[in-house]
């Protein structure tokens, strides 16, 4: 059997209906070397404290559910194993900057606020392309590469709860958005720069970043916001002067017959085993 | 105007306040090697004016002038416009700094230009 150690939990505990401020309760558990958060707060769960609320899914950090506030750090429970932590006592409270719907349950909707504004959808001029395709827009490995880190956002929410800024201004787009912002931009499918300034040459956009980089430490999928905050203010400064007009190199479509020819072309050996 | 502008410019005038901040100490400290004059001398009242009374003083500080008020009141902006304000509020804070920043500016040019005009020896 495994080695184990004895860990005390401090879970913080609120329920709207019944407190009228969240308090903290302990939980003692043999923890053994490969047990996550996720898995303690499952075993609290069953054998000690029934009611204990919290959200997750896949628990292998890819639908970004389990966001929690773990010994005083944003991390996905499901990736956090507690002896990792190297600590006799773990605390876990809801991520701070959210509403605290019960429990360790967030109310991340300022997160889907702020996300939706900023339109995280290819904006692309000729809408009957994209309606009614009539072959694939190209894109090459390069111009991919350009924001492909920002596509591994899995919109936990992690940054934002670490993000100072969006503690004192609450109203800061925040670095999930401004990523997603750039990384939609920069795609050389999007057109759509002139449609998201209304959120983003905002006093609340990229400008109020304090360049804390806290959300770049966070992120579980290893995305650097803070960078593409900083990339996107690169793209708006050159657009305020004239230089982000992108029109001329918008992806240009090539015809299905085409792109089944470069199937062809890149199709796989023929099986050598039946 | 639009923030991205308003930003860019307080970036901009970043190393324009850097230069002038460093010809406003180079004036201040080298005074007696640049006027051939002794170190009292330089700290006189007189001195002083007559020194105000050069075209470059009046455009390093007219600059700077401009240059600081801007990049500090956007500053200050940026501080009070993070305080959970009102939208209210918000005009009352931009249009407030705005006025403000044209109080300063009227005085120090008032200032700038009084010495610049000013009679030999004060």
């Amino acid at each position: 059997m495994a080695d184990t150690k004895q860990i005390t939990f401090r879970v913080r505990r609120f329920d709207p209906d019944t407190d009228s401020a969240p308090h903290w309760d302990s939980y003692t558990l043999n923890v053994p070397d490969g047990m996550t958060v996720l898995e303690a707060l499952h075993q609290i769960k069953a054998e000690k404290e029934p009611t204990l609320a919290w959200r997750s899914s896949c628990r292998m950090g890819v639908c970004g559910s389990c966001g929690m506030f773990i010994n005083d750090l944003p991390m996905l429970a499901c990736q956090t194993q507690v002896l990792h932590l190297n600590a006799d006592a773990v605390t876990v409270a809801p991520l701070p900057n959210y509403p605290n719907v019960k429990d360790l349950v967030p109310n991340l909707e300022p997160l889907i606020e702020k996300h939706a504004a900023i339109k995280p959808f290819i904006i692309h001029p000729n809408s009957k392309e994209v309606d009614e395709p009539t072959g694939e827009f190209i894109q090459s490995a390069e111009e991919r590469e350009a924001f492909s880190q920002f596509t591994y956002c899995i919109k936990c929410g992690l940054c934002l709860s670490a993000c100072p800024t969006v503690a004192t201004d609450p109203l800061f787009l925040g670095p999930q958005a401004l990523a997603q912002a750039y990384r939609y931009t920069a795609d050389n499918r999007d057109c759509g720069l002139k449609e998201r300034l209304v959120a983003l040459d905002a006093f609340h956009g990229p400008y109020q970043c304090h360049m804390a980089g806290a959300c770049s430490q966070a992120c579980p999928k290893g995305v650097d916001p803070a960078f593409g905050i900083q990339l996107l203010k690169r793209t708006l400064v050159l657009d305020s002067i004239g230089f982000g007009n992108k029109p001329k190199h918008v992806a240009k479509v090539m015809p299905l017959a085409d792109v089944v020819k470069q199937i062809e072309e890149f199709a796989p050996p023929p099986r050598t085993v039946k | 105007m639009r923030e991205t502008r308003l930003w860019s410019l307080h970036i901009l005038v970043i190393p324009i306040i850097a230069v002038l901040l460093g010809m406003h100490f180079a004036l201040m400290h080298y005074a007696p090697v640049f006027y051939d004059v002794s170190v009292d001398e330089a700290r006189e009242f007189s001195t002083m004016i007559e020194r105000g009374k050069s075209m470059t003083q009046f455009v390093v500080y007219t600059l700077l002038l401009i240059a600081g008020l801007y990049h500090g009141l956007y500053g200050l902006r940026g501080i009070l416009r993070e305080l959970p304000l009102t939208p209210t509020l918000v005009k009352v804070v931009d249009i407030g700094i705005l006025i403000f920043g044209l109080m300063i500016f009227a005085l120090g040019m008032y200032v700038t230009w009084w010495t610049f005009n000013a009679p030999l020896g004060g």
